[in-house]
């Protein structure tokens, strides 16, 4: 059991520490939004979307981009700081199986 | 007895391995006359229609001309529900990813499966004798088995989980089909290594007797030694015969053959020398003149005092340069079959452009570089400017692999990590299947680091020029182009579908450049001011077909040829040289009927041949178009 207990605490932890950065990133990491153009960039080399839908994408991603950045110069940015949260609305379904 | 026959694209490996299987077949053996070169030449020198199985040529000769992709396909139908077992065990990869892995084509596969076929195909046989591909590939193909022992390493660290599991739930592990095909893969690497070291199994290495040629035999015969495999002998093909009168360009070609052979002593090898025939050696009658060289030994020869004389040819100018390389090009390819001079011809090209006032790469995609050795200079890894403009560069594969492993292996560490959902249980599982994953060099790798490296000169500068492997390979390398772009865009897949877990890393943003500048270098081969491809051949029966093959193939590549370098002519001389010349003009004939609206360039035969910037640039005046 000890192993099914390790697994089951590993999953909790990693999925909690999943939250804590998704809130994180929501407020000032602008490495989300980067990701998000990253891809879009890997889906028009995959063709499923066209040069034009990517430029649209672009235009609209990169004023977000430097409005982050410069909050962030501005070092006026909400920062999430030690302390104890209530992170509520989730969902987890643990599935695992047995031979 | 497996009998290899190795040496440069060119020296005469297929006739000599052919008139030796003929020697041993009289000789009441039955004998496997096999080809592993994927620009098969056999059929050609045979005058026979082959296939990829043994066929009867008459008396106790077989031979056939190894299928690489079929071989594969073969090897792997049988097998691929373990292989996909132990994907899905190890891995958290689910049925749709593992499919369109599944669905690719591999690169390289003639070295993967080459070993194991060609023990397949040898059942029966007294004799096998080898007919290889040029040199840096068939070393690729004797590193098989160390490859294969990698592949069984990585397959035993993603089913030790499944085994950890199993033990853990179940309290017993029973073995399966998995742990059958691993134990399969051990035991194939283990043999096949065993059998080429083994009293079964020798190397001839055929050498024509030129300065070029020395040093691939130089360092050729040093790694197969090296690697444990027993070389026989020294074959020195096609030596001129003594001229009938005088003749300077029959002089310097025995001049600097007697002065090449001399240095080629030095190996330590029995010599044999196969006198160049009055015509290229085709079908039974002729292979046997060869046969009866190849019975004994050279004994040495004496170097005459005489100074070769430089035979001169005449100056043409150079309007040759506007159909290899037009005024907007950026990408010059040269290719055609091993020997036919495509080096010399490339750097010629390479110097005429950087005269004209051009900055241009001098880029070797050969395993087997020699670009330094035309250039009369060392050349290496790290790019080097020859003269004003003119740079070269021989990259080195297996280093540039070990600088992306590097690179990655922190990427590929972090990926698992998130990919293990924070769960400490598989983490000594999956850091051994991905450290191992990681050492496990790919099959085609050089023809992929080759492609990279012309991706990265193109960046840089204005022109390349391409050196390329033999026809085979070359032609392996331009297909990849597509393929690699289809395994890139089935990796960009896979991380964007898990992008939620693992998010977009280093290796995201790296794949989806090399994405980009796939479907770059593919839009830029296809374009015909742009890009282009000069076959190289020689006015004889052998090069001729290779030729036609490769320009078919190009076309169904839609890469343009504009421009088709016919090597070495034979000027008149003495009543050999005239002989000769009249076998090649007949050559030249078909040739003008197999070219596709190619411009015919002609270069004359040189001794010796031409090395270095100045001896190049001479050489390119002696260019001419033929129409």
């Amino acid at each position: 059991m000890l192993i099914v207990d390790r697994m089951l605490l590993g999953g909790i932890k990693f999925v909690l520490g999943k939250i804590a950065a998704a809130v994180d990133a929501e407020l000032n990491d602008d490495s989300r939004l980067r990701e998000e153009l990253l891809a879009a960039q890997m889906r028009l080399e995959l063709g499923e979307i066209t040069e034009e839908e990517f430029a649209r994408f672009e235009a609209e991603l990169l004023p977000r981009l430097r409005e982050i950045r410069s909050r962030q110069g501005g070092d006026a940015a909400p920062r999430l700081e030690s302390g104890e949260y209530k992170v509520v609305g989730v969902e987890a379904t643990a599935d695992f199986e047995q031979e | 007895m497996l009998r290899f026959y190795a040496g440069k694209g060119g020296a005469g490996k297929t006739t000599c391995a052919a008139a030796a299987a003929l020697a041993l077949a009289r000789g009441g053996k039955r004998t496997l006359l096999v080809s592993t070169d994927p620009a098969h030449s056999l059929g050609d020198a045979l005058g026979a229609r082959l296939s990829a199985s043994p066929r009867p040529l008459g008396g106790k000769l077989y031979a056939a001309q190894m299928d690489a992709d079929r071989a594969l396909s073969r090897w792997l139908g049988v097998r691929e529900r373990s292989f996909r077992a132990l994907a899905a065990r190890g891995t958290y990869l689910d049925d749709e990813d593992i499919d369109s892995l599944f669905r690719l084509s591999l690169p390289g596969v003639d070295e993967l499966v080459g070993l194991t076929e060609l023990r397949r195909l040898s059942r029966g046989f007294d004799e096998v004798v080898v007919d290889t591909a040029p040199t840096g590939h068939t070393l690729r193909l004797l590193a098989m088995p160390a490859t294969l022992a990698r592949l069984a390493q990585v397959l035993d660290d993603l089913q030790a989980k499944h085994r950890a599991l199993a033990r853990s739930l179940r309290g017993s592990v029973r073995r399966d089909a998995e742990d059958a095909l691993i134990d399969e893969l051990q035991e194939e690497a283990r043999s096949l290594h065993a059998l080429l070291r083994s009293a079964n199994a020798q190397f001839h290495w055929v050498m024509l007797p030129e300065e070029l040629a020395l040093q691939e035999t130089l360092d050729g015969v040093s790694a197969l030694r090296q690697s444990g495999l027993r070389v026989e002998r020294l074959i020195a093909n096609r030596l001129t015969p003594k001229a009938d009168g005088p003749c300077s360009l029959c002089l310097a070609r025995r001049a600097e053959e007697a002065r090449v052979l001399q240095q080629a002593r030095a190996i330590g090898l029995p010599i044999y020398g196969v006198p160049e025939q009055a015509r290229e050696p085709r079908g039974f009658r002729d292979l046997s003149a060869v046969a009866l060289a190849l019975r004994a030994p050279q004994r040495s020869q004496r170097i005459r005092n005489s100074t070769p004389r430089r035979s001169t040819a005449p100056v043409a100018d150079g309007d040759w340069l506007e159909d290899v390389a037009g005024a907007e090009v950026r990408l010059v390819f040269f290719g055609g079959k091993g020997g036919v001079g495509k080096t010399t011809a490339a750097a010629t090209a390479a110097i005429s452009i950087a005269r004209r006032g051009d900055r241009v790469l001098l880029l070797s995609t050969d395993p087997a570089h020699s670009i330094g050795d035309v250039l009369d200079t060392a050349v290496g890894d790290q790019e080097r400017e020859i003269e004003p403009r003119l740079w070269a560069r021989e990259p080195d594969a297996a280093r540039a692999f070990e600088r992306r492993r590097e690179k990655y292996r922190t990427a590929v560490e972090e990926l698992f990590a998130a990919l293990r959902g924070g769960s400490s249980f598989d983490a000594p599982y999956d850091r051994a299947v991905m450290e191992d994953l990681i050492e496990l060099a790919p099959p085609g790798l050089d023809e992929l680091f080759a492609l990279l490296a012309v991706i990265e000169a193109l960046q840089r500068y204005p022109v390349v020029v391409v050196d390329t492997a033999p026809t085979g390979h070359a032609l392996r390398l331009l297909e990849l182009v597509g393929k690699a772009r289809e395994w890139v865009q089935v990796l960009l897949q896979i991380q964007l579908k898990y992008r939620r877990v693992t998010g977009l890393g280093e290796l995201a943003r790296d794949l989806t450049g090399t994405a980009r500048e796939l479907r770059e270098l593919q839009q830029l081969l296809v374009d015909p001011r742009r890009s282009r491809f000069v076959a190289v051949t020689r006015a004889a029966a052998l090069p001729r077909e290779e030729t036609a093959r490769l320009l078919s193939a190009l076309k169904r590549l839609r890469i343009a040829t504009p421009a088709l370098l016919v090597n070495a002519i034979t000027p008149p001389g003495c009543s050999r040289c005239r002989r000769a010349a009249a076998a090649e003009e007949e050559e030249l004939r078909r040739l003008r009927r197999i070219r596709r609206g190619c411009a015919m360039l002609g270069a004359p035969w040189i001794a010796p041949a031409p090395r270095g910037g100045e001896a190049l640039a001479r050489f390119g005046r002696t260019w001419t178009r033929m129409e």
